[in-house]
């Protein structure tokens, strides 16, 4: 059984300007161990993956399709149930370590207290907290007195890396963990996410960072206009793509001659009743227009959302 | 690092489209989602009064305002709508001629304000440099302090020579100026940056020409508003002077009179003198807010701050 | 700290002296006549022969240039005296001061709690329950608070429960002074404290709304919310600390409303203040007096936006942090 498996899961929200449709048809599974990196321009509906897994987000969103948390339907669950899924079967590692510390309190409390949320006492929570900041090279003595603002960008980021281990979560979600990080940092970081894999969570990474992706290899899902449109075996996606999108935005990347992708993507307020991508696809034939493709499976492993492969 | 090539015209933070939908006005977060409905209803009643206070000599002349001590304290009826107050005159009527009363000295008391915070918003933005330093402190200083209180002093001081809607029109200036000066100052100094006024200033355009041309056009929509947003605090200032004693002379009914006058009556358990003149002050003023702050809203988000009651 | 304490007790001189420049030029370029007005209140019935005129006029000062007459009475202000009151009969200011300080401190000070208590839990209800009927209960009431007139509502009140239905009392703590060691009564205090309260309460309540929403919307909230952090913790012990930050200053800069607002409400209710003084002083034309109250009011202006400014800097770690 995977840790967590999303079956056809759409995501709309209802705005002034109509419905903007963020998340499409989006199916996939991790199983424990396992690494699946979703990439994607911004905008394209990686950020609200990660807030529809864990259903934090705002009441004007409407939501379709199932989400199983270890078999368990996550979508019906009253609010109550859920909050209790949070944290302790599911955490975020979300983007900006800085600004998701609470800046009026001292950390050591702050860690403390979302630990204790997950029913640990207040020793245990303490020493939990402790052996994860240890395996990340800090220790809870050393940030606990201390104000969010007094810890370096690095620090920060190991302490909200600790939050999301502590209570061993089957599922870690990290969104843009390496969103304006320097390089060094940027190592560290993937090194990290690397290990909570390791240690038995299953692992989702939302950038739109190609090389951190290509770093933590396991699978990768490329989004293009809320769509799925490849998800494939990460080594396999960059030595060759299958889905045009796929094709085009690697060889958008500098080292691959920088050819920019012509045309614009699509407003998600009018995604239209065909492929998404067909306006500015080379390949584009009779089929593009007619309806949206749907998951094809492909000869090597992997699915392609492109009639190519029908 | 590589990131993803991002393509023009991506959109933008379509991560967030229901933060972004939340990010309304103010009005609207006072008053609720149906805020043309509100605003709508707001301006109706505001007409209304105004209406009123326009026809008052008609609808309710004044020789109708007579002393009758045989009706004295009559409670509201089909007759006397708003009732009678102790020495027995209509109510309403009293009520329609003092609004006429407060809206004319606080429309004279908005402009005076409008006035004095042009100047000197003009004299800042055109000297600029130490002078504008200093005028901005002085501002700073005097936007900070209680306006009720100076405006009792000016109105003390001054009423013996300009009478008591000339004194409440000065006090309000005085105290009022400041919000009209920034808007003025504020709206010279972006304007002096602006391409279109540097080419005329190239082109040798004369300060007079300029200042007609390109500067008014500009600050008469603004102006306009903080007209409209100064009235609440004109009638405000006018009713609270008049209600201590301080501003119209007794024997006119302006609002704040009336309620002055009912203090007596309510012992006696005539509410609807009070209530009335207090109502028609509350609701007055309120609508003007609404009506003033949506247009702000639609036209100048960036005042917020100012002109705030 | 020290320093930014330092800065800020500086200025306040200066902020009063501007305030002192600016209420003498209005008097001074009014046609109150000092002369005509102390004739008329010591010794009633005596006309001001030009040969009184002179002698009042030499005696104190009025002779001299404008700055020599602003110059002295600046030295007089800053040596305690400011004058006798007319209304009072002769009195000194500065005595008639102290005694209604009291009462007015006991007032402001019971109605601004009232305030804060009342618009922090009006403001997290509203905020709780975004958008529900309570909310748009509590955001309309409080934005027609900021309109009302706070002398109606308070004659309301007199009407309600003094006259009607005799709960308390309308008017009466007359005998209320600080050197008499006089108490307040509480069935004195509790109509003008809540009809003050009640009529200053809107921007407060509007801004812990205000603050608390957004504050909601912050990252660290929706991290807080994804580790299984529950509601009520996330607004009472993530939210709200955040929100209060910027309060502390709004109490800070709505101080002079308050003040304003007291002089009213202690006049409907007969409270001996200085707002209640404040209007038998203007009625009477005592200008020493009233020029007082005028000064007192800045400096407590003053002193209310440096603490807060200095409360702002305790509470915010990140601010307080750079100060050390």
């Amino acid at each position: 059984m995977p840790a967590i498996e999303a079956r056809a899961l759409s995501v709309g929200f209802r705005t002034e300007r109509g419905v903007v449709q963020a998340l499409s048809d989006a199916s996939f599974a991790i199983e424990r161990g396992e690494t699946l990196v979703v990439i994607g321009e911004s905008g394209s509906g990686k950020t609200v993956l990660a807030h529809a897994l864990m259903r934090l987000l705002p009441r004007n969103v409407t939501l379709a399709g199932e989400v199983d948390l270890e078999g368990q339907p996550l979508l019906a669950l009253p609010e109550d149930e859920m909050r209790r899924v949070r944290g302790r079967r599911m955490a975020l590692i979300p983007q900006g370590a800085g600004s998701a510390l609470n800046p009026v309190r001292r950390v050591g409390g702050l860690m403390l207290e979302m630990a204790r949320v997950r029913g640990l006492g207040q020793g245990e929570a303490r020493e939990a907290l402790d052996g994860s900041l240890r395996e990340l090279g800090l220790s809870f003595q050393q940030v606990a007195e201390r104000y969010p603002h007094q810890l370096s960008g690095g620090m920060q980021q190991r302490v909200v890396n600790a939050m999301a281990m502590v209570g061993e979560p089957s599922v870690v979600i990290a969104d843009e963990p390496t969103h304006g990080m320097d390089p060094e940092l940027v190592d560290t970081t993937a090194e990290q996410l690397g290990m909570i894999a390791r240690r038995g969570a299953a692992l989702l990474v939302i950038t739109h960072d190609l090389r951190l992706a290509e770093r933590l290899g396991g699978r990768t899902a490329l989004i293009y206009s809320s769509y799925i449109v490849e998800l494939r075996d990460t080594a396999a996606f960059f030595s060759q793509p299958e889905h045009p999108y796929g094709r085009a935005l690697l060889g958008a990347l500098p080292e691959h001659g920088g050819v920019a992708i012509p045309g614009v993507s699509p407003e998600l307020t009018q995604l239209p009743r065909a492929c998404a991508f067909a306006p500015r696809c080379p390949a584009r034939f009779e089929p593009c227009d007619e309806a949206v493709p749907p998951m094809f499976p492909l000869p090597g492993g992997g699915e392609a959302r492109c009639y190519l492969h029908a | 690092m590589s990131a993803v090539p991002t393509t023009p015209g991506a959109p933008g933070a379509a991560g967030t489209p229901g933060i972004e939908a939340q990010r309304t006005g103010r009005v609207r977060r006072f008053l609720g989602r149906k805020r043309p409905v509100t605003v709508i209803v707001a301006a109706s009643v505001l007409g209304l009064l105004v209406l009123a206070a326009v026809t008052a000599d008609f609808v309710r002349p004044m020789d109708s305002r007579g002393i009758n001590l045989a009706r004295s304290l009559e409670a509201p009826s089909l007759a006397h709508p708003m009732g009678t107050d102790q020495v027995g005159r209509d109510l309403l009527t009293l009520a329609v001629h003092g609004l006429r009363l407060s809206f004319g000295v606080s429309i004279l008391a908005a402009m005076g304000a409008m006035a004095v915070g042009a100047l000197i918003g003009v004299a800042a933005g055109t000297l600029g440099g130490r002078a504008d330093g200093v005028m901005m402190r002085g501002i700073d200083v005097f936007q900070s302090q209680n306006h009720f209180l100076f405006a009792i002093l000016i109105v003390v001081l001054f009423r013996p020579t300009l009478g008591g809607a000339g004194a409440i029109a000065l006090s309000v200036a005085v105290t009022h100026w400041v919000q009209v000066a920034r808007i003025v100052r504020g709206e010279l100094l972006s304007l002096r940056e602006r391409p279109f006024v540097q080419a005329a200033v190239n082109g040798g355009v004369g300060r007079a020409r300029l200042a007609t041309r390109h500067f008014l056009p500009h600050l008469i929509p603004q102006l306009g508003l903080a007209f409209v947003l100064m009235m609440p605090h004109a009638i405000f200032h006018e009713s609270g002077l008049s209600f201590l004693g301080l501003g119209m002379p007794p024997d006119q009914a302006s609002l704040g009179n009336l309620l002055s006058d009912s203090r007596r009556s309510l012992m006696l358990g005539g509410w609807w003198t009070a209530f009335f003149p207090g109502a028609l002050i509350f609701i007055a003023s309120l609508c003007v807010g609404v009506v003033g702050e949506y247009v702000r809203e639609r036209s100048n988000p960036r005042w917020r701050s100012e002109l705030e009651l | 700290m020290i320093a930014v304490v330092g800065r800020r007790l500086l200025a306040l001189p200066l902020i009063l002296f501007a305030v002192a420049l600016l209420v003498f030029l209005l008097a001074w370029a009014s046609p109150y006549d000092p002369a005509e007005a102390y004739v008329q209140g010591a010794a009633a019935g005596d006309a001001l022969t030009p040969e009184l005129r002179e002698q009042f006029e030499r005696a104190w000062g009025l002779e001299d240039p404008m700055p020599v007459q602003f110059l002295s009475w600046l030295g007089r202000l800053v040596q305690g005296d400011l004058g006798e009151s007319r209304y009072l009969s002769g009195a000194p200011v500065v005595d008639a001061l102290k005694d209604r300080a009291y009462p007015s401190l006991v007032l402001l000070g019971s109605a601004l709690g009232v305030v804060l208590v009342g618009a922090l839990l009006a403001g997290v209800a509203a905020a709780a329950f975004r958008d529900s009927p309570l909310d748009w209960l509590i955001r309309t009431s409080a934005y027609a608070a900021t309109f009302v007139p706070s002398f109606w509502v308070a004659l309301l009140a007199v009407f309600v429960f003094a006259v009607q239905l005799d709960w308390l009392p309308a008017a009466g703590a007359s005998n209320l002074r600080s050197v008499d060691g006089g108490r307040v009564e509480f069935r004195h205090l509790l109509l003008p404290m809540l009809t003050l309260a009640l009529t200053q309460h809107g921007w407060f309540t509007l801004y812990v709304r205000d603050t608390l929403l957004e504050v909601l919307r912050d990252d660290y909230v929706r991290f807080a919310e994804a580790q299984g952090v529950g509601r009520v913790a996330v607004l009472f012990r993530h939210a709200l600390p955040n929100a209060l930050i910027p309060f502390v200053t709004l109490i800070g800069t709505h101080i002079p409303e308050l003040i304003g607002g007291s002089i009213l409400i202690e006049s409907v209710f007969g409270w001996p203040g200085l707002g209640n003084l404040t209007r038998q002083a203007a009625i009477a034309v005592d200008i020493p007096l009233l020029l007082a109250i005028v000064l007192v009011g800045a400096v407590l202006v003053v002193l209310g936006n440096l603490i807060a400014d200095l409360l702002y800097r305790v509470i915010d770690p990140r601010i307080r942090e750079s100060m050390r």
